[in-house]
């Protein structure tokens, strides 16, 4: 009784359901109350199984709910675990702009007013997808995984300055929108500053944390007039082709590397013939 | 860092028309403004961000201001919302 786990959901299957039929009913009826001795949530009585009235009314003179499903066991636990797994998982709001690039997940962060709204505004334009503007509920599943969406209310709903509210699911239609995407890459948008050193060569990737999961973070200095649209496009795409195997500026990195290889050695091995075959001529 | 508790007093709630004036005050200042609401924390600049609060007459919202200008940010915002945003 000590290993008893009454905080947990009740399952009662067929194994449980046999189980108290096969008690006669001076003993099931008298025992079933010392269920109650502790505080459980809920009965879930899976296979379509029913509690006899009897017992129902005990329960329900408790105060504990007691739900029936058609589902196997197997599955019921499956859907009970994946919803609790849902609604008890760590929740954060992020002040922010979440869009699908490219099937890549891009958080646009920064300081009211940087315009985060508008290089959404301008993504979706391009046939990109708007998850959620202004209000981005970040939730965490499993260890790993952070899933953005929009709030109930303000769903694919945007503010733009001077421009007011505007609902972009019935100006540019459903497929510039998504209702959930996972965050792959944060960008963070700011002012450029002559006192910070910006990442020349992308070798060295910094990370930031949300709900305790490491993502990709991605400082990037805007000013008037620099197209972060198109940057943001390219930084998409870059880490698809990172989660391919390839990191551009590794690989810019070694072939600087095998140049200055064999310029160092005293023999040039470059193959003049390879060199005349892939000159282009026009 | 400047913390407040404040209530919900008009009957139609936050909506639309005093989360414009809210954000509209909130924006003058340099201070950073949040609200707090079951435990969810949104940017009080944001119109999309006060709005998505729903808050319902009668409820309770944390205001956190940070900043060089908190004191008079919290004193302006704290008066909007015990005048009832102007509304019955």
């Amino acid at each position: 009784m000590e290993l008893f786990t009454f905080h947990r959901v009740q399952v009662m299957g067929n194994t449980e359901v046999n189980y108290l039929r096969s008690l006669p009913a001076e003993q099931r009826i008298p025992s079933f109350p010392r269920l109650f001795e502790f505080d459980i949530p809920c009965i879930i009585m899976t296979a379509g199984n029913t509690l006899e009235p009897e017992l129902l009314a005990i329960a329900t003179e408790h105060g504990v709910p007691v739900f029936t499903t058609k589902y196997e066991t197997t599955k019921a636990v499956y859907f009970v675990g994946d919803f609790l797994d849902d609604q008890f998982s760590p929740k954060t709001i992020i002040h922010g702009a979440f869009v699908d690039v490219y099937g890549i997940g891009v958080l646009f962060v920064g300081r009211s007013g940087i315009g985060k709204s508008e290089i959404a505004l301008d993504l979706i334009e391009r046939g990109h997808r708007l998850v959620a503007d202004d209000v981005v509920m970040v939730i965490r599943k499993g260890e790993s995984i952070l899933m953005g969406s929009g709030s109930s209310l303000v769903k694919h709903f945007m503010e733009v300055r001077g421009l007011g509210l505007i609902d972009i699911r019935s100006i540019f239609g459903v497929r510039s929108v998504r209702f959930q995407k996972r965050v792959e890459v944060v960008v963070q948008l700011e002012e450029w500053d002559d006192t910070i050193e910006y990442t020349r060569t992308g070798l060295d990737t910094s990370e930031t944390e949300i709900l305790g999961v490491s993502v990709p973070h991605i400082r990037l200095p805007i000013f008037p007039g620099k197209n972060v649209t198109v940057i943001s496009e390219v930084i998409a795409l870059n880490h698809l082709l990172k989660h391919y195997g390839h990191d551009s500026a590794l690989e810019f990195s070694r072939r600087l590397q095998t140049m200055l290889e064999q310029k160092a050695d005293a023999d040039d091995k470059s193959d003049p013939m390879i060199d005349w075959l892939e000159h282009d001529f026009e | 860092m400047i913390e407040r508790e404040v209530m919900i007093k008009n009957k139609a709630g936050l909506h639309t028309r005093p989360a414009a004036a809210l954000v509209k005050i909130a924006s003058r200042y340099q201070s950073d403004f949040f609200i707090e609401k079951d435990g969810f924390e949104i940017n009080g600049k944001s119109i999309i961000g006060v709005m998505t609060l729903a808050a319902e007459r009668g409820s309770t919202l944390r205001l956190i201001f940070e900043g060089p200008d908190e004191n008079d940010a919290a004193i302006d915002i704290c008066k909007l919302f015990d005048e009832g945003f102007g509304e019955p």
